[in-house]
């Protein structure tokens, strides 16, 4: 599952957010996704690519700062099958 | 002297059985038809089989109206009950929080459901991470702080966990504050959902939980009978929205009722025995709160909740302080319909002394055939609903840990 479509999936599950709403330069607090949201959302990306995330990442801003941070970390793990 | 401000109860909202429906609530409970069903945790390694009351219908997202995942089941239907009183109350949404209203709010184990899920990832799971919205779901006061995030109540906001008394206290709690003057509208109720097989298993151990035998699930409660078995653990929550009575009036919102005296004690003996002394105190404390003699009082919905021990007890509290009265003081105890939705039991007994002061009719204690000896000497409303116009009535909360609170109805 490419990382937009997972944050697109996890959002649409966890609140009430329409889907066009989701694109790549939406605040991540505009369209629902605040601190705790975003806590759940890197959790499940854990779960689902099995990679550990760093306790320093950067607070992503918008929808394209939390799919690159996704996308670098796939790219640093090349193992993962996620 | 200043006139001691009054308080109107503008708004009723119920997360039930049934649904939220209250008059068909309180219609259901003067026909004394029992909510208490079968329960099947269908887990078969763990299975918990008893009887239950569980809100079967309810849809967080249709009764909510939009997804709250920070909230554990008992939360959710603690919010739902709110938001429907809030819609009866007919209060204006506000845009900032508002300083003087706030939100008391009642339960026992709110977040039961969340924390068995997380200890059976750690524990059986053998995970070393959980969700990381575990804490804020499981600690007891999200239910209060999201009913003051929707409606922007931004006052105290604060959470009694009281046990089978939590709701009883945070109404009461509630109603102090407005007459003090500190608030002018509260959100105040309770709500639980016990029904996690640790929280079941806990129950049974204290062998205080009524068996379906012998005359099936739906008759399982049996309040003050000579064959009583036991309480009957239910999911459930109730909400009443509070307000100065001159603040309602000014806005031409119907009063449902007084709120008129609250009395809270200790029994400061034993923790699990009850003892009528402490009852005695906090039913006369809010009759004197609320300025009315016993003989006004023309119901009292009884914490009853069919235990060996507790019943006889209640009946000698209400005995002593009623006196002669007692013989013909209308009691009832509604747990032999609804069960013991523990920290939203005082609400929802509350809510329905407030339908039994608007609509002249008592609910009965079901399936009371033959009265225990040592629950004998007041009036017991059984079998059928009770026509009777009631001037003022007392709802009983008496809980594990010795707590006591009594809350003290006018009608409007």
């Amino acid at each position: 599952m490419d990382s937009l479509t997972l944050i697109r999936d996890f959002a649409l599950g966890n609140g009430d957010i329409q889907p066009d709403k989701i694109v790549p330069e939406a605040v991540l607090a505009d369209i629902g996704i605040d601190s705790l949201m975003l806590l759940e959302l890197l959790f499940e990306f854990e779960e689902t690519s099995g990679i550990a995330l760093p306790k320093d990442l950067p607070h992503p801003t918008t929808v394209q700062d939390l799919v690159d941070q996704l996308d670098k970390l796939r790219a640093q793990t090349p193992s993962t099958t996620a | 002297m200043k006139a001691q401000r009054r308080v109107a109860v503008t708004g009723l909202g119920l997360t039930g059985p049934w649904g939220g429906d209250v008059d068909d609530f309180f219609r259901r409970m003067l026909a004394g038809v029992s909510a208490i069903a079968q329960y099947d945790s269908g887990e078969a390694h763990l299975a918990v089989s008893m009887p239950a009351v569980r809100c079967t219908d309810f849809d967080p997202l249709a009764d909510i109206g939009h997804k709250v995942p920070t909230l554990d089941r008992s939360g959710l239907l603690g919010l739902a009950a709110a938001n429907a009183a809030w819609r009866q109350a007919g209060l204006p949404m506000a845009e900032t929080p508002q300083r003087r209203a706030g939100v008391f709010w009642g339960t026992a184990l709110p977040g039961a459901l969340t924390i068995e899920r997380c200890y059976r990832d750690v524990f059986i799971g053998q995970r070393a991470r959980i969700a990381p919205l575990t804490l804020v779901t499981a600690m007891s006061n999200s239910t209060a702080s999201h009913i003051a995030i929707e409606h922007k109540l931004g006052g105290p906001c604060l959470t009694y966990t009281i046990a089978c008394a939590a709701a009883a206290t945070a109404i009461g709690e509630g109603f102090r504050r407005i007459r003090d003057g500190s608030v002018d509208v509260v959100v105040t109720g309770g709500s639980d959902s016990p029904l996690s097989i640790g929280t079941v298993r806990a129950w049974e151990a204290m062998r205080v939980l009524a068996g379906s035998a012998p005359r099936g699930a739906a008759a399982a409660c049996r309040p003050f009978a000579a064959d009583r078995d036991g309480l009957v653990l239910g999911e459930g929550a109730a909400a009443l929205v509070l307000e100065e009575w001159s603040h309602a009036q000014a806005r031409g919102a119907t009063i449902l009722a007084e709120l008129a005296g609250y009395g809270c004690s200790s029994d400061a003996g034993h923790l699990v025995r009850p003892s009528q002394d402490g009852q005695v105190a906090a039913m006369r404390g809010a009759l004197d709160d609320a300025g009315l003699s016993h003989t006004d009082i023309g119901y009292v919905n009884a914490h009853g909740t069919a235990t060996p021990e507790g019943d006889p007890i209640e009946i000698a509290a209400i005995r002593e302080v009623f006196g002669a009265h007692a013989a013909a003081l209308p009691v009832s105890a509604t747990k032999s319909m609804h069960g013991h939705m523990m920290g939203a039991t005082g609400a929802i007994e509350a809510l329905l002394c407030i339908q039994a002061l608007r609509h002249g009719a008592i609910p009965p204690t079901a399936h009371l055939d033959d009265v225990s000896a040592d629950c004998a000497g007041v009036f017991h409303v059984r079998g059928a609903a009770l026509e009777h116009k009631i001037g003022a009535c007392l709802s009983n909360s008496f809980a594990f840990g010795g707590s006591n609170a009594v809350l003290a109805l006018r009608r409007a």
